[in-house]
C-alpha cells in the first residue's frame, strides 16, 4: 500500500487519464482515431510548455500570473516584426522581449522583495496596458502564411506543437533534476533563508526562474499566433488559471521545494482530453468547467488523504 | 478617532470641490452626444465609433467617448456618468445588453434619449439598430447549399459554430442558418458554441468538429475572428471543408483572398454608428422611437466582390 | 537617517495607515476637479462612491481572510452562483426573500470553502482555485447561460434608491465597514483572527479554535460576496452567469493589499480596504473623463499596485514592521 501511494505521487494522474480514456472510448467511436488523439496531444501542448514554467516558479515559492499578458505581447511583436525582419528573426526578437518581462518580474520579486502575487498581478496588467497599445488596439493579420507551419504544420504525420512539447519536456526535465540550477530553485522553494545564508544567490536564481517562465508564455504564444495568422493583443483569457490548475493537478505544491514535471505533462494531456472529449460528444462548455473543477477537487482530496496517511504510517514507526 | 478624521477629511475635500467645480454646470446649449462603446480593440467597433463620430461631426454635435473596457460595471457607471455630465443623448454599444436597464431609465428619467448600436438591449430604450442577423445566418446557408451544388459536393453535414447565448440577438445568426440548413434539406451535425470566443476557440473547435466528423461539408462561424481560426484549422487538416464567416472584418477578407475561406456575410459597422447619431437627431427634433428595433442589411461577400468591400470600407474610415 | 529627516519620514510612516490613503485620494479628487468639471460635480462624485461599494463591500470579508493567513479566489464565481440563483427566485419568493437567498447562498459557499480548508485540509488557494470553476460552472447549468434579469421594486431600490439624499448603497457599505471595523478591533474574535494570522502554531497553543476563525473567516468572504452581488445586481438590473464577478477575485485582492493588509497575514486595514476601492475608482472615472486612451489606463492601474506595495514596504521598513 506504502509503495502504492508513494508512486502515486509521481503517476497518480496516470489512473485520471486512463479512466477518462476508457470513459470516452466508450462514449464515442472517434476517440480512439489517430488524428484525435494527436489532436488532443497537440491542444495540450500550450498549457504543457506554460506549465514547465510554472512548474519552476512554483518549485521557488513563488507563481506567474502575468502569463497571458506576455503571450499577448509577444503575439502583437510577432505580428509587427515579421514583416519587417523576417519569420526567424521576429520569433527570436519576440521571444527575447517576452522573455525580458520575466526579467522585470524576477527583479521586482528579488530585489524590491515584493509578494509575486502582487508582482505578477500587476506586471499583467501593465503589459496587458503596454500590448494594446503597440498594436493600437488592433488585432494585426499576419500575412506571411509560411508562419502558419509551426502552429500547423506536421512533420512525419506528428503536428509540431508536439515535438515542441516533447522538447520542452526533455530540457526542462534536464534543468529540474539534473541541473544544480534546478537543485538551488527547489532549495528556494523549500527553505530560502537557509539557502541565503549558505551564500547562494537567491537574487539570481529567482530571476531565473521568472525569465523561464515569461520564456515559455512566449514560445507558447508563437505557436497559438501561428496558428491564427493575427498577432492578438489580447489573447486566451483565464488562460493563467488553467495552467495553474494543471500545474497543481499534476502534483506541484504550492508550498515550493518540490516540482512535479511529469505531473504538469500528464494534466495538461488530460485537460486537454477533458475539454477535447467532452466536446466531441457535444457535452457543453459549461460541464467541461465543472469536470476540471471536480477533478482538481478530487485530486486534492485524494492527496490529501494520501499524505495524512503516510504521515500516521510514519508515526506508528512504518518505514516510509 | 483617527479614522473619523480622515473620513471627514476626505467628505471635506469632496465638498469643498463640488461647490467649486459645481458652479460650472449651466444649462448647455450646444448639443452633447455621449458614446459608451464595448472596447476599441476590434475593427468592427473602431467602424462603428467613426461612424458616430462622423455623425456628431456633421451635425456639428459634442462628441464624448467612453471605453468599458469590456467590463459591464464600469459600463453601467460610465453610463451613470454620462447622465450626470448632462449629455444631450446617449449612444451605447454594450459589452452586456441584459446589464443597462436600470442605467437607461435613470437616462430617460433625466430626459436623456438612448439608442442602442448594435448587441442588444434592456430597458426603456428608444431605439436599437442592429444587424438583420437571423437573415444573415440564413444567407450563409443559401450560399454554401449554392457552393455545394456548383461543386458536386454530395454530403449533406454541416456544422456552426455559434457565439455566446448571451448575445441573444448576435446568436440569432446560429438560428437562422440552422433553419434554413434543416428547410433545405441538410443534417447540422455539429451545433456547438466556438469556445473560447477568440481565433484559438475558432481553431480548436473546428479541429473538435473535423475530429467527430471528418466529412463535414462545411460550417458557419458566426464571428469573424472564429470562423478565420476555423478556417487555419481546416487547412491544418488538408481538408476541404467549406467556411463562412460573419461580421466583414479585414482577417477575414485577408482569409477569402488567401482562398481559405468560402463566403463572409458582411455588417454595417459604421453606418450602424452613423444612424445612431441620425436617430437621435430626428428623436431631438420630436420624432417618437420607444423600444424599437431598426433593422440593418448584410452583404453577402465572396471571393470576387471582397476587393470592391474593402475599397468602399477604407473609404469611410479614411474621411 | 539622521535627527530631522528621519525623523519627519518616521512621523509620517506611523501615521500613513490612517491617513495616508485618504490623503493621497484628496489629493486625487483636486487634481481631478481641477482638471474637469465633470468629474468634481457633486453627482459624479457621489455616484463614484455608489459605485466602489460593489467592490468595497466584498473587500470586507477578504480583508478577514487575508488576515487570518488565506485567500480565497472563488469570490467572482460565488458572486455569479448567488446572484443568479436569487434573482431567479423572484418570482417566486419575493424581492426580499430572493436578496436573502442570495446572500445566504454566498454564505453556503464560503462554508464548503471554509470545510474544504479546515477539514480536508486542502490549502486556501488550491480549493478556492477548484471551486470556482464548480461554482461558476453551477451557475451556468443552471441558467443555461442566460441572464437573469431583475425587475423586483425590492432589489432595484437597493441599488439605485436614496435615503434622505444619500444613495442606499453608501449607507450599506457604511454600515458594513463600521461593523466590520468593530468586529475587528472591539471583539475576541477580531483579535483571534490575527493572532491565527500571526502565528497559526502560537494561536491555537493559546487556545484559540483555529479551525473555527478559519471556518468562520470564509463564511464571512461568502457573506460579505453576497451582500456585494445584492448591490451590484440591483445596480446592473440583471446577473449574468458568465459575466458577473468576472475579474472580480482579483479587484478584491488588489483593494485589500493597496489598502495597507499584508499578505503575509497578522494585521490588517479594514478602513484601508474602503479607501482603497474609492481610490481606484475615483482614478479610473478621473481617466475615463480625461478620455486618456483606455490602454493607458491599464498601465496605469499596474503601476499605483506596485506604488502602493513599494509605499507599505517603506512604511514597514522605517517603523520596523514585518516585510509585506
Amino acid at each position: 500500500m506504502i509503495r502504492f501511494l508513494k508512486l502515486y505521487e509521481k503517476f497518480g494522474i496516470v489512473i485520471f487519464i486512463a479512466l477518462g480514456s476508457i470513459f470516452l472510448v466508450a462514449v464515442t467511436p472517434n476517440f480512439l482515431k489517430l488524428d484525435t488523439i494527436l489532436n488532443i496531444l497537440a491542444q495540450a501542448a500550450h498549457g504543457a510548455i506554460v506549465g514547465f514554467g510554472m512548474t519552476m516558479a512554483l518549485t521557488s515559492g513563488g507563481f506567474d500570473l502575468s502569463v497571458e499578458s506576455i503571450m499577448a505581447l509577444t503575439s502583437v511583436f510577432m505580428a509587427l516584426l515579421i514583416p519587417v525582419i523576417g519569420i526567424p528573426m521576429a520569433i527570436l526578437v519576440s521571444v527575447l522581449i517576452g522573455s525580458m518581462v520575466g526579467v522585470l518580474n524576477g527583479l521586482v520579486i528579488a530585489k524590491l522583495k515584493v509578494n509575486p502575487l502582487i508582482t505578477t498581478l500587476s506586471t499583467a496588467t501593465i503589459i496587458k496596458g503596454v500590448a494594446l497599445l503597440v498594436a493600437g488596439g488592433r488585432m494585426i493579420v499576419i500575412m506571411q502564411k509560411q508562419f502558419m507551419t509551426i502552429g500547423t504544420g506536421k512533420l512525419l504525420g506528428v503536428p509540431v506543437p508536439i515535438y515542441l512539447m516533447a522538447l520542452f519536456f526533455g530540457l526542462f526535465y534536464l534543468v529540474v533534476y539534473r541541473s544544480s540550477f534546478g537543485r538551488h530553485v527547489a532549495a528556494v522553494g523549500s527553505n530560502e533563508s537557509a539557502v541565503r545564508i549558505s551564500g547562494l544567490d537567491v537574487d539570481l536564481v529567482k530571476i531565473g526562474v521568472y525569465v523561464l517562465v515569461a520564456f515559455t508564455a512566449a514560445v507558447a504564444s508563437v505557436v497559438r499566433t501561428s496558428q491564427a495568422l493575427i498577432g492578438m493583443p489580447s489573447m486566451s483569457p483565464g488562460f493563467v488559471l488553467v495552467v495553474l490548475t494543471i500545474t497543481i493537478l499534476g502534483g506541484t505544491s504550492l508550498a515550493g521545494g518540490r516540482g512535479n514535471l511529469w505531473g504538469t505533462l500528464l494534466a495538461a494531456i488530460f485537460v486537454s482530453m477533458i475539454y477535447y472529449g467532452l466536446n466531441l460528444i457535444n457535452v457543453q462548455v459549461f460541464y467541461q468547467m465543472l469536470a476540471v473543477g471536480l477533478v482538481l477537487m478530487l485530486a486534492l482530496f485524494i492527496e490529501g488523504l494520501r499524505v495524512r496517511y503516510l504521515q500516521a504510517a510514519k508515526a506508528m514507526g512504518i518505514k516510509v | 478617532m483617527k479614522k473619523i478624521l480622515s473620513i471627514l477629511l476626505v467628505l471635506a475635500v469632496m465638498a469643498g470641490t463640488a461647490f467649486a467645480g459645481g458652479a460650472g454646470e449651466g444649462a448647455k446649449k450646444e448639443v452633447t452626444i455621449g458614446f459608451s462603446l464595448w472596447t476599441m480593440k476590434y475593427t468592427f467597433f473602431q467602424a462603428v465609433e467613426k461612424g458616430v463620430r462622423d455623425a456628431c461631426k456633421e451635425l456639428g454635435y459634442k462628441y464624448i467617448m467612453i471605453d468599458q473596457n469590456e467590463d459591464a460595471t464600469k459600463m453601467v457607471n460610465d453610463l451613470n456618468s454620462l447622465v450626470g455630465q448632462k449629455v444631450t443623448g446617449i449612444v451605447i454599444t454594450p459589452v452586456d445588453p441584459g446589464a443597462i436597464g436600470p442605467a437607461v431609465q435613470k437616462a430617460r428619467d433625466a430626459k436623456i434619449p438612448v439608442v442602442c448600436a448594435d448587441i442588444g438591449k434592456t430597458g426603456p430604450v428608444n431605439a436599437l439598430m442592429i444587424s438583420n442577423n437571423k437573415k444573415g445566418g440564413e444567407m450563409a446557408m443559401e450560399y454554401m447549399d449554392k457552393l455545394f451544388k456548383e461543386k458536386g459536393i454530395e454530403s449533406k453535414k454541416v456544422g456552426v459554430g455559434r457565439v455566446q447565448p448571451q448575445y441573444t440577438y448576435a446568436s440569432q445568426r446560429g438560428d437562422g442558418f440552422v433553419a434554413k440548413a434543416k428547410e433545405l434539406g441538410y443534417s447540422v451535425v455539429s451545433d456547438l458554441v466556438t469556445q473560447p470566443p477568440t481565433a484559438e476557440g475558432g481553431y480548436d473547435t473546428m479541429q473538435q468538429m473535423l475530429s467527430a466528423n471528418p466529412d463535414i461539408a462545411g460550417v458557419f462561424f458566426a464571428s469573424g475572428r472564429e470562423a478565420v481560426g476555423a478556417a487555419n484549422a481546416i487547412k491544418a487538416a488538408g481538408k476541404s471543408t467549406l467556411v463562412v464567416g460573419y461580421n466583414g472584418d479585414p482577417e477575414e477578407i485577408q482569409a477569402m483572398k488567401d482562398g481559405i475561406m468560402a463566403g463572409d456575410i458582411a455588417q454595417q459597422p459604421y453606418y450602424i454608428g452613423y444612424q445612431s447619431v441620425m436617430i437621435l437627431k430626428d428623436i431631438f427634433a420630436g420624432k417618437t422611437y420607444e423600444d424599437a428595433v431598426v433593422p440593418v442589411d448584410v452583404a453577402l461577400l465572396t471571393p470576387d466582390t471582397v476587393d470592391d468591400f474593402q475599397k468602399k470600407v477604407d473609404a469611410l474610415m479614411k474621411k | 537617517m539622521n535627527g530631522a529627516r528621519g525623523s519627519a519620514r518616521v512621523w509620517i510612516a506611523s501615521r500613513w495607515d490612517s491617513f495616508g490613503l485618504p490623503a493621497l485620494i484628496a489629493v486625487l479628487v483636486l487634481v481631478f476637479s481641477l482638471l474637469s468639471s465633470t468629474f468634481a460635480s457633486g453627482y459624479n462624485l457621489f455616484s463614484n462612491l455608489a459605485f466602489s461599494s460593489l467592490v468595497g463591500i466584498g473587500a470586507i470579508g477578504m480583508v478577514f481572510c487575508i488576515m487570518s493567513g488565506d485567500f480565497d479566489i472563488s469570490v467572482g464565481s460565488m458572486s455569479a452562483l448567488a446572484g443568479v440563483l436569487g434573482a431567479s427566485l423572484v418570482g417566486r419568493i419575493g424581492g426580499v426573500g430572493a436578496v436573502l437567498v442570495t446572500v445566504a447562498t454566498a454564505t453556503v459557499c464560503g462554508i464548503v470553502n471554509g470545510v474544504f480548508v479546515t477539514k480536508l485540509r486542502i490549502p486556501a488557494f488550491i480549493t478556492t482555485l477548484g471551486m470556482q470553476y464548480v461554482y461558476r460552472a453551477i451557475a451556468y447549468i443552471y441558467t443555461s447561460n442566460t441572464p437573469v434579469y431583475i425587475k423586483d421594486p425590492f432589489w432595484l431600490f437597493l441599488g439605485s434608491g436614496t435615503v434622505l439624499g444619500i444613495p442606499l448603497p453608501i449607507i450599506i457599505t457604511a454600515i458594513c465597514f463600521a461593523a466590520a471595523v468593530y468586529v475587528l478591533r472591539k471583539t475576541p474574535f477580531g483579535r483571534s483572527v490575527i493572532a491565527v494570522g500571526t502565528n497559526k502554531t502560537a494561536a491555537m497553543l493559546s487556545g484559540i479554535n483555529v479551525d473555527f476563525i478559519k471556518n468562520m473567516v470564509f463564511v464571512l468572504v461568502g457573506f460579505f460576496v453576497g451582500v456585494a452581488t445584492v448591490v451590484t445586481a440591483s445596480y446592473l438590473g440583471s446577473v449574468n452567469p458568465g459575466m458577473t464577478g468576472q475579474g472580480y477575485e482579483f479587484q478584491v485582492i488588489t483593494v485589500v493589499v493597496l489598502g495597507g493588509t499584508a499578505l503575509t497575514g497578522g494585521n490588517g486595514n479594514m478602513l484601508g480596504a474602503f479607501f482603497a476601492s474609492l481610490f481606484l475608482t475615483y482614478l479610473q472615472n478621473g481617466l475615463g473623463l480625461k478620455q486618456v486612451n483606455s490602454y493607458w489606463q491599464f498601465v496605469a492601474t499596474g503601476l499605483v499596485l506596485i506604488f502602493a506595495v513599494g509605499i507599505n514596504r517603506v512604511k514597514s521598513a522605517l517603523l520596523g514592521q514585518r516585510e509585506l
